[in-house]
């Protein structure tokens, strides 16, 4: 404890007791009754708040009172808004008020909300179950707010970012005031005629609580209810969950955060696409790859084969014309001619037979080429095919008249056999 | 060859089929090259949709008087 040597001011006990008092003093709601209500002419009001137990002297500066929306009235309930703070003059403790609401009013007022919740709840209305997912691509969606507001704005911003080439159909409607929920009925049932409407949107900007009397309205709540696609609400208020919101199937804090849940990216969809084609193009690529070595793997093995009997054919005939020399020889008079006669003979017979079997292996492998998939997508071949699809290979399927279709590299056209 | 639209949900979800049946080795040729034909028609939609700049804003409108609809683009 401080000596007499010390001793402060006044004017140092009241500062301190004022930077006390104020410092870090939050600002809280406080509830108590009005008493002694005082306006000066400089527009500042002062009164008491109490309660049963304690009194508080109150000020309320000139810019806030011009705020106030009823005048308070003496004995009164309300609820207050301010932080604590110390007239220095005479170091005196006053609330200084900024807001005020009638505690009376809000309380009824959220009884009627609650009311109209247990309707709702009583009839199945706010089901978890009949929660109702979003679609993946949205291409139209029904937007129910004011053309005025701010929330339009902000979906057809978020909107051409994320999604362009949707379609938003705007139905307007006063979104506060006593005309608002006859207006906001009215535009979710326009909603439910429109025709390939993928989700609704309804909502508004930011406002004071007050403002969000039609979003707790029962006819509204049950239009949304019975509004055939998903609806998404998007009231604006970060913090009051409306009974809108829980009616609808998805809640949304804001207008932009309500075309965010409504829409894809198109980036992350560009990216699967991305991956899908990539896919697509290497699974062709294998799978051509395969039949192409299959198809050369067996052209080989075909042309091995020919080739072993070529060879076989002609060890045979050099053997028959080995023993046919000398035989003729021993049993001919003129062996050489006969031979000679024999192998003329026979040389043109075995060309033409080796040539024969040299232009069926060639025939194969032609087949066996053009049958290769590489070919008939890269180079050009075409495929004809019946109108049911089937691949059409033969005359026989191509009378004169027929229809048939022709694919070729980039398409399809239709044609008709003029000749048969 | 007129092609009716389809949804980007549909082509998506088709193209990975396709991609799936295409890495199945025993599929015919045949079936393959339309698979082909399909994935690439496919793909292009997909792509056109994406491509897609332009952002429609309507305003539905009711007739007081007959109650019918009628839409008028909505000055953003």
């Amino acid at each position: 404890m401080s000596g007499t040597e010390e001793a402060w001011t006044v004017a140092r006990l009241a500062r301190t007791i004022k930077h006390r008092v104020e410092d870090d003093f939050p600002a809280v709601w406080v509830r108590g009754e009005v008493v002694g209500v005082k306006r000066y002419p400089s527009g500042h009001l002062y009164f008491g708040l109490r309660d049963a137990e304690a009194k508080v002297d109150c000020t309320m500066w000139k810019f806030a009172a011009a705020r106030l929306r009823e005048p308070l009235v003496e004995g009164t309930e309300v609820f207050v808004l301010g932080t604590a703070s110390v007239w220095e003059e005479r170091t005196a403790l006053r609330f200084n008020a900024t807001q005020v609401l009638p505690a009376i009013g809000v309380g009824a007022q959220a009884q009627a909300i609650e009311q109209v919740k247990q309707r709702l709840l009583a009839d199945g209305l706010l089901d978890p179950g009949r929660k109702r997912t979003l679609p993946p691509y949205p291409s139209r969606i029904a937007i129910v707010t004011s053309v005025a507001g701010a929330a339009v704005r902000d979906i057809i911003t978020v909107a051409t970012r994320r999604w362009p080439g949707i379609e938003l159909l705007v139905i307007n409607s006063a979104v506060q005031g006593d005309a608002a929920p006859g207006e906001l009925v009215a535009a979710l049932e326009i909603v439910a005629r429109l025709e390939r409407i993928d989700v609704c949107i309804i909502g508004r900007g930011g406002g004071a609580k007050e403002d969000l009397a039609a979003f707790n309205n029962e006819a509204v709540c049950r239009a949304i209810a019975a509004t055939p696609v998903p609806v998404i609400s998007a009231v604006g208020h970060e913090v009051d969950v409306t009974l809108a919101d829980l009616v609808a199937d998805v809640r949304a804090a804001t207008p932009s955060q309500a075309a965010e849940f409504a829409l894809p990216d198109r980036r992350d969809i560009a990216a699967r696409v991305a991956v899908l084609r990539a896919g697509f193009v290497s699974a062709t690529l294998d799978l051509l790859s395969t039949r192409q070595q299959r198809l050369t793997r067996t052209r080989d093995r075909m042309g091995a084969a020919l080739l072993d009997r070529l060879r076989g054919a002609e060890r045979r005939l050099l053997t028959a014309r080995g023993r046919l020399a000398p035989a003729l020889a021993r049993h001919v008079k003129r062996p050489a001619t006969r031979l000679g006669h024999l192998e003329t003979r026979l040389r043109p017979a075995m060309r033409h037979r080796l040539d024969r079997w040299e232009a069926a292996l060639r025939q194969h492998a032609a087949q066996l080429h053009a049958l290769s998939p590489l070919n008939v997508l890269g180079r050009g071949y075409a495929v004809a095919r019946a109108r049911d699809g089937r691949v059409l290979r033969h005359v026989a399927d191509l009378g004169e008249g027929t229809q048939f279709t022709l694919s070729v590299a980039d398409g399809t056209v239709v044609a008709r056999v003029e000749e048969g | 060859m007129t092609e009716k639209p389809t949804s980007l949900d549909q082509d998506l979800r088709r193209l990975e089929e396709i991609v799936r049946t295409l890495e199945d080795d025993e599929l015919v040729l045949e079936s393959a090259l339309q698979l082909f034909e399909e994935g690439v028609g496919r793909l292009k939609a997909a792509q056109k949709r994406l491509e897609e700049a332009e952002t429609r804003v309507m305003q539905v409108l009711k007739d007081a008087e007959t109650g019918g609809l009628r839409t008028e683009p909505l000055d953003g």
